[in-house]
């Protein structure tokens, strides 16, 4: 009975609490200032216990803008493989997506998907604030479900990761 | 003993309850400042909350040492401020704690933790000759470093010794990590250190130094209170006040780098701690 | 004296945009500066060969977010040079109204995070409540906050009617005033003046020398402004470049804020002015030749070089952004100062990291 009691409390405590990590994945910008517009009076995020913390030791939410390309694919896999667990991954705006207006572009892999799974896809160019804050709200749903390790895909090898 | 027990599991619950309340405040009065509504009071809780509960990642075993230490120490210091027991021995063991910190700290290779703990050294460095002065002070009015004399004092110390108040004030400012002095680590990580001594700690470590910094926060704003220590409404007023003034002082700064702090601090805050330990022993 | 490296960026919470600095440090002095780029190169140039003379206005908008509408601004100027378009007078003045709103938008989210990245947060959260009432203007005339997607080849696609004009005007005084109070703030406070002040120094001569432009060349006393060749409808609006002769961080700000009360005024002369007819002429054909176009954005002055085959695609688009022009002035800048000012002397050149890798 504790037992559940204890479970339960700390699910709360984890939708309660995401601290966000925010990487510009080759993005326009135009993404990344709406991210941080969340963070401003107007959206205002720490309603909701979100807070930037930009160490990627701290961070229960990634958040992805732009497209994957060889150089940051590594640094990101990087980030993701050094959050620790209970972790989910939201995609950002188009670029983010599926490499939007620059797939055809001859440096761009594509999507975030194609270098670490993915939770939440946000669509737009660039989403509206509201938008970014619904889709970590719906991030949320799954950090407050029980975290197994074997939940999530393993990485995908693709060309560009530093080691398979 | 009963008693004794009491007091002791006050100090040991209650303070990091109320060290957490106190940070839920600060984060609301602080987004109310920049405009914002900010989170709900009990926000703390849910973080630490959340930090045990996430997977353990350590980087070095001496950190996590460092860590137990740290906590182990601060919860020390509060215990025996509760106690009313000697002022010297509480600021030792707090200084202890903080040291414990910075060295776990120094334990990871990221540059980024160890600038962090170079700069937490210096702040150490910085305020603890203040802390010492003020218990000096403390003993210079009441004849006395036990707590529980100066608990019996009539008069505020405020009114005798102002000035060495005004001193504290740095103390706290840079113990509870404010503007402009919050240079080893800040509590919202847009610094160029990112988080500073934190960087490299993190899940339950880092809840716990959370832990361990609401009992330091807890215990900084009770010797505050000592200040004006003829019952409890005046000491936690003056401790509230003390409060929120550091909160504003905190939204109306930028940071400033560690040269400035030490010169501007050693110089400010030890002159005004003399000034007034002079000018009370003249007199 | 301990010697290390710090990898500032690329993923680091004061600058957002992946740029990698290797700072090698003595005792938090830092005594070489070796910007790693390459994080967001994308090869937007080479977009041009596949993509439609029409569409690629559209890629260059999100060359940067932040610059957007200037950079679609200059490639379409500079096809309707290659074409021989004449652009109606109403678009004209349409994309100086919406030229600076973005300079007004771009400059207070700079001087947010420029608050930010000496500590000073309830600053950064003011300056940037403030502009999201410039994103609320460019919503309503637009229909997206950031990127707007107006300007055309050979004019722009929306129009703005009578009412707008008068909200805009009231919208842009309310900005006005919030930022006058802000100002003093800016100017005078102890603490910032303590950090920006005598940091970062440019003479005007090393400032010539190294090829800087925008804000970071007026901060050191030259006035240059690309604006003054008159493209667009700047020829028939009143305005005299923002200078400062300090050429340090404070100077910069000043500079910028100079730049907010320009542009507000700016965008006033143009409501008052805005002429009526059509919003876009005809484009016939496909252009052929070639030409260098400039025009200022808010961190300095953009080239872009089209050259074209009479095909339906571009043979070559080059763009050289303001970012490119001021890197070598911050690795100039950066070695002999102390780690806690990086952030300050990196964000006082206002990169975009975007921008300047395409
Ligand atoms: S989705 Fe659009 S706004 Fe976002 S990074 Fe891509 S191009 Fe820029």
């Amino acid at each position: 009975m504790p037992i559940q009691w204890l479970d339960k409390l700390i699910r709360r405590a984890r939708v309660k609490s995401p601290w966000l990590l925010h990487f510009d994945c080759g993005s326009c910008n135009g993404c990344d200032i709406e991210v941080l517009a969340c963070l401003t009076p107007v959206y205002d995020v720490e309603r909701f216990g979100i807070v930037n913390v930009g160490n990627p030791l701290h961070a229960d939410l990634l958040l992805v803008t732009g497209t994957v390309n060889r150089r940051n694919g590594r640094v990101l896999t990087n980030l993701y493989e050094q959050m620790a667990a209970p972790k989910v991954v939201v995609a950002i705006g188009s670029c983010g997506l599926s490499g939007g207006i620059f797939r055809t572009a001859y440096n761009v892999i594509g999507g975030v998907d194609q270098m670490i799974p993915v939770d939440v896809y946000v669509p737009g160019c660039p989403p509206r604030p509201e938008a970014i804050i619904d889709g970590v709200f719906l991030a949320l749903d799954r950090l407050s479900r029980p975290a197994k390790s074997s939940d999530r895909p393993p990485l995908k090898p693709v060309a560009g990761r530093s080691s398979p | 003993m009963n008693h004794a027990l009491i007091i002791l599991g006050i100090g040991l619950v209650a303070g990091p309850l109320l060290g957490g309340l106190a940070g839920g405040l600060d984060r609301i009065v602080t987004a109310r400042l920049q405009a914002r509504t900010g989170p709900p009071v009990w926000q703390p809780y849910y973080d630490v909350i959340k930090l045990m509960a996430k997977e353990l990642v350590v980087v070095n075993g001496w950190q996590a040492f460092c860590v137990y230490s740290y906590l182990f120490a601060s919860m020390l210091a509060l215990i025996l401020f509760v106690m009313q027991s000697d002022l010297l021995l509480i600021l030792f063991t707090q200084a202890l704690g903080a040291v414990f910190l910075a060295m776990g700290a120094l334990a990871s290779t990221s540059p980024y933790s160890q600038v962090g703990a170079h700069r937490e050294l210096l702040q150490i460095l910085t305020y603890e000759p203040l802390l010492f002065l003020v218990g000096v002070g403390i003993f210079l009015e009441t004849g006395s470093f036990k707590i529980s004399v100066v608990m019996q004092w009539k008069d505020p110390l405020i009114l005798k010794l102002p000035l060495l108040f005004a001193a504290l004030g740095y103390v706290m400012i840079i113990k509870l990590r404010k503007s402009p002095f919050d240079l080893a680590a800040s509590h919202h990580a847009h610094q160029e250190l990112v988080r500073g001594v934190f960087t490299d700690f993190s899940g339950p470590l880092l809840g716990m130094i959370e832990i361990g910094h609401w009992y330091d926060t807890v215990l900084i704003l009770g010797i505050c209170s000592l200040f004006w220590a003829t019952g409890p409404v005046p000491m936690a007023a003056l401790a509230a006040a003390a409060y929120a003034t550091i909160i504003l002082i905190d939204n109306a700064a930028a940071r400033l780098n560690w040269r400035w702090m030490l010169g501007h601090v050693w110089a400010m805050g030890l002159a005004l701690a003399l000034v007034n330990l002079i000018c009370r022993h003249q007199g | 004296m301990r010697t290390s490296v710090i990898p500032f960026g690329p993923q680091h919470p004061v600058l957002p945009e992946p740029l990698q600095l290797k700072l090698t440090v003595e005792d938090e002095v830092i005594t070489e500066a070796v910007p790693a780029l390459g994080y967001v190169h994308r090869g937007l140039e080479a977009l041009a060969q596949n993509r439609d003379f029409h569409q690629m206005v559209q890629v260059t908008e999100r060359v940067c977010g932040i610059c957007s509408v200037l950079h679609a601004i200059c490639y379409c100027q500079g096809l309707e040079d290659i074409m021989g378009i004449t652009v109606p007078p109403r678009a004209r003045y349409l994309r100086v109204i919406w030229g600076e709103l973005l300079r007004l938008h771009s400059h207070l989210l700079w001087m947010g995070l420029f608050a930010d990245s000496f500590g000073f947060e309830s600053l950064f959260m003011q300056l940037w409540k403030i502009r999201e009432r410039v994103l609320d203007i460019q919503e309503a005339t637009t229909g997206n906050r950031v990127i707007s997607g107006t300007i055309r080849v050979g004019g722009v696609s929306r129009d703005m009617d009578a009412r707008q004009v008068h909200w805009i005007a009231d919208q842009l005084t309310w900005v006005a005033h919030q930022v006058r109070q802000i100002e003093p703030v800016l100017r005078e406070d102890f603490t910032i003046r303590r950090r920006t002040e005598g940091k970062g120094v440019l003479t005007s001569a090393q400032a010539r020398e190294l090829g800087a432009v925008g804000p970071v060349l007026r901060a050191s006393g030259i006035a240059q402004d690309i604006r003054q060749t008159g493209y667009a409808a700047y020829g028939e609006l009143d305005f005299e470049p923002v200078t400062a002769t300090a050429g340090d961080c404070h100077a910069r700000c000043m500079v910028r804020l100079g730049e907010i009360d320009q542009s507000i005024d700016l965008i006033h002369q143009a409501l008052d002015r805005l002429p009526g007819g059509d919003i876009r002429s005809e484009v016939r054909g496909r252009p052929q030749g070639e030409t260098l176009m400039r025009v200022e954005q808010p961190r300095g002055e953009v080239v872009y070089y089209i050259r074209a085959d009479g095909g339906k695609t571009l043979s070559r688009v080059r763009i050289r952004t303001p970012t490119f022009a001021n890197i070598p002035v911050l690795v100039k800048l950066l070695p002999g100062i102390f780690l806690s000012d990086v952030p300050v002397v990196v964000l006082s050149i206002d990169p975009c990291v975007s921008c300047l890798e395409r």
